[in-house]
């Protein structure tokens, strides 16, 4: 276990796959130091000052993401061998086509290898980049999985180590979500495409997400707006616009669920763009959250918990009242659900 | 010369000889003779040159059941019975022989051993995965009758390849069957073949010992397989002329089919192995050695419970990875077979020449249903997975009209039933290959139609799941 967890995290750092990789936090702070300099016209010493700003990098709400970082390693290690494989699922999937199509259509036969791998890679980024955009709705717009979601809003402060902030029913849906669509995507295209398919890497990760993280990634989780040329942000997400996703304002919630496409966002009305000389409050307004209980480790693992539950409870209830109301029968009174009234 | 120089001499040469055995434990000769009174000439107790003998008679049918004209060829019928069943002096080894530098020792069957034959020892019971009902003698005299009317031992109407189903099944139905299900089964019993005392009147080997030879001899690896890789066993099979070096072990220059050459078997075993994920020859060599060594170790005394314990556990080491071997070569074919589906479709939508894709198709289809016949001859009943591998493979492979044979009829001819379409049992193929992951783990997996799932899954990995947005 404590080995596992040593190699778990020397490879979150090294290991240009994950998003905390030190060659990416690298490329960010030069990034960032850039943008600061050039385009908001700081000096040097004030840039790097707010960069790694103590107030942002030890706050309570960062001191919390490291934490979370920790014990959900070591979730991640207990939990990771109980879960399904993505290649049973991609052998499934492979099935399943050939149960429809049992006569195995083998397409862009004349194809040059590369084409294909440039098709692959990008059809997988497409769907892969929806499927994140398509869960992160559901995980706001569901009650029940807000529950859980809400942890990583709670943030105050953001640091690259904030997408760790996670609860681990979220992980799970994470992984899931993952499976189906490395699944889904393998078993289609060596079905339909054959055995010229590969995935274009650079130092073994996915060439499109190695760009995607070399550019910047890592300050949509920071305190540094950096935005993008307008059009633009109709197409990809600027740093800016998801720290607007985590802004306290009402009108900026439920905005710009994208991870690295923002056309997501444009087709189905939840596109925000940045603002000028944003200046913006990180967290969640909520009656329900508990202030002092914000992050601690109880209203990290445990209050999401009981909101599942709380949530559950009235979507019964509701369910209950509309059935009785239409049978015209008197409605019975449940024991767990007077405890809430 | 004093007593005591005397006992100088006798404890020096004792561990000088003691010392030649012990470096030799890892080749499969020269065990001593234990069995009490013995007073004969020979110098050890190992012998399996009746599977020796069986080893070159199969390969000399696999030889002749590809030398028919494509009319009755009653003289070719006589000359594989007379290997098949007859027990002449005088029958010459059609393979192997000499191949340029490989030079073989032995040019007639008599010289490893007389009057051996194959079709006293084929597994008696029926065999359910080939049409008609038949026993394992009554399959193998009727695939003969066959393959002697047939042009090469290939017969388009059917797509069977006869050469290839013969070859197999007779490695099932009388290598695999005797060496797992006689004598590495029954025949280690405690009143069987007992090893205090010689395995038959004046013999230089207890029952035990010759148990334990046979079982080993029909598995078909040379003598000094652990000085040997994987691959070289490979070429020796092959008989590639730069093998001689690695199989000469007694560097007279010549083969001698008795313990330097490769069979059956350890071939695919060998095959699969080098590829280098699996080490199914050398797991098996060596469980046969440990076993012959106890056995030796036991000096003619009867075993007791702690060593059959120990034997049956060697058994057990050996029957596992010979099954695998034989499971894996299963998949192979499957894959290949899968494979030449695809090629042939193509060629039927474009009106192409379907003749030389139907004939690989045919031969890679017998390939794998003979190892699918040899999976059924182990000593276990594989239930369930043996009714799901006939029932996928089918009694033939599936023709290009949709039929497929399905019976045997009173005159000896087939009969044949609509079946699935060519596409459908390319899905059958995929099955096999999945059915024998499931159920025997094998890792070597050669033509996996899913290989590439496995790499692009390893490329992906999970990498950034964990992540949040
Ligand atoms: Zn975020
Ligand atoms: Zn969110």
């Amino acid at each position: 276990m404590i080995t596992d967890l040593i190699t778990d995290l020397l490879n979150t750092f090294f290991n240009p796959e994950k998003r905390v990789f030190v060659g990416y936090l690298l490329s960010a702070t030069l990034l960032a130091l850039s943008w600061l300099m050039w385009i908001e016209r700081q000096g040097l010493q004030a840039s790097l000052k707010k960069i790694f700003s103590l107030s942002i990098w030890w706050s309570t709400s960062a001191k919390a993401d490291y934490k979370i970082f920790f014990i959900n390693k070591m979730v991640l290690i207990l939990l990771s061998p109980l879960l399904i494989t993505q290649l049973t699922v991609a052998t499934l999937i492979f099935y399943q086509w050939h149960e429809w199509f049992p006569s195995r259509p083998q397409w862009f036969v004349s194809w040059p290898d590369w084409l294909i791998a440039v098709m692959f890679t990008s059809s997988y980024f497409l769907l892969d980049d929806f499927m994140r955009f398509y869960v992160h709705r559901l995980l706001h717009q569901w009650s029940l999985l807000w529950a859980f979601h809400k942890v990583h809003h709670t943030a105050q402060t953001l640091t690259p180590f904030t997408v760790f902030r996670t609860h681990p029913v979220e992980l799970v849906i994470f992984s899931l979500r993952s499976i189906f669509v490395q699944a889904l995507a393998i078993g289609s295209f060596v079905f339909f495409v054959g055995e010229k398919v590969d995935l274009i890497t650079v130092l073994g990760a996915n060439a499109i997400i190695f760009v995607f993280n070399l550019l910047g990634s890592n300050i949509r989780h920071s305190h540094i707006a950096i935005h993008y040329w307008k059009p633009l942000e109709k197409i990809f997400i600027s740093p800016a616009q998801h720290q607007i996703h985590h802004s306290l304002k009402a009108c900026h919630h439920n905005k710009n669920y994208g991870v690295v496409l923002a056309v997501w966002d444009y087709f189905t009305g939840t596109h925000h763009h940045s603002e000028k000389n944003q200046l913006l409050v990180f967290g969640v307004n909520e009656p329900s959250v508990e202030p002092d209980q914000l992050h601690s480790l109880w209203g990290m693992y445990g209050v999401p918990v009981s909101a599942f539950f709380v949530s559950l409870n009235n979507i019964v209830k509701k369910m209950l009242d509309f059935e009785g109301k239409r049978e015209k029968i008197p409605r019975f009174s449940f024991v767990f659900s007077d405890s809430n009234e | 010369m004093n007593t005591q120089h005397l006992l100088a001499t006798l404890v020096l040469s004792g561990i000088c000889i003691a010392d030649v055995y012990g470096s030799d434990k890892d080749v499969y000769a020269d065990f001593p003779i234990t069995t009490k009174g013995y007073t004969g000439k020979a110098k050890t107790s190992v012998k399996y040159t009746g599977q020796t003998a069986r080893h070159v008679i199969h390969n000399a049918l696999k030889k002749l059941s590809s030398a028919g004209n494509g009319t009755a060829n009653p003289g070719l019928k006589a000359q594989l019975l007379a290997y098949y069943e007859g027990k002449e002096a005088g029958r010459a080894i059609i393979d192997p022989i000499t191949n340029g530098k490989f030079i073989v020792k032995q040019t007639i069957i008599d010289e490893l051993s007389k009057g051996k034959n194959l079709s006293e020892k084929v597994y008696k019971g029926i065999i359910s995965g080939w049409p008609g009902n038949m026993t394992g003698p009554e399959v193998l005299a009727f695939m003969i009758d066959k393959a002697s009317m047939t042009e090469k031992g290939y017969d388009p109407l059917t797509g069977y390849d006869y050469t290839q189903l013969i070859s197999k099944f007779i490695m099932g139905a009388v290598f695999y069957n005797q060496s797992i299900d006689n004598y590495l089964d029954e025949k280690l019993g405690p009143q069987k073949k007992p090893n205090n005392e010689p395995y038959k009147k004046g013999a230089a080997y207890t029952g035990k010992e010759h148990v334990w030879d046979e079982a080993f001899g029909y598995f078909g690896t040379p003598a000094h397989t652990m000085k040997l890789t994987a691959k070289d066993v490979y070429d020796i099979a092959k008989k590639k002329p730069e093998a001689l070096i690695k199989a000469d072990y007694n560097k007279d220059g010549v083969i001698d089919l008795k313990t330097e050459m490769a069979y059956g078997h350890a071939y695919y075993a060998a095959g699969f192995d080098k590829k280098g994920k699996t080490n199914y020859l050398h797991a098996i060599t060596q469980a046969f050695l440990d076993g012959r060594n106890l056995i030796a170790d036991a000096k003619g005394e009867a075993l007791t419970d702690v060593q059959r314990g120990q034997l049956k556990a060697y058994a057990d080491v050996i029957a596992t990875h010979w099954e695998k071997v034989i499971a894996e070569a299963i998949f192979k074919y499957a894959g290949s077979t899968y494979k030449d589906l695809q090629k042939l479709k193509t060629v039927v939508e474009n009106n192409g020449d379907a003749v030389a894709v139907f004939r690989d198709y045919a031969k890679h289809w017998s390939e794998m249903k003979g190892f699918a016949l040899t999976l059924q001859t182990g000593k276990k009943n594989l239930g369930e997975t043996a009714v799901a591998l006939n029932r996928l493979a089918g009694f033939s492979p599936v023709l290009l009209g949709n039929t497929q044979i399905s019976g045997v009829d009173a005159n000896g001819d087939y009969t044949q039933k609509t079946s699935d379409s060519l596409e459908a049992y390319m899905l059958h193929m995929l099955k096999i290959q999945k059915l024998m992951v499931d159920e025997f783990s094998i890792q070597a997996r050669v033509n996996d139609v899913l290989s590439s799932l496995d790499g692009l899954a390893k490329k992906l990995s999970s990498g950034h799941s964990a992540e949040n947005d």
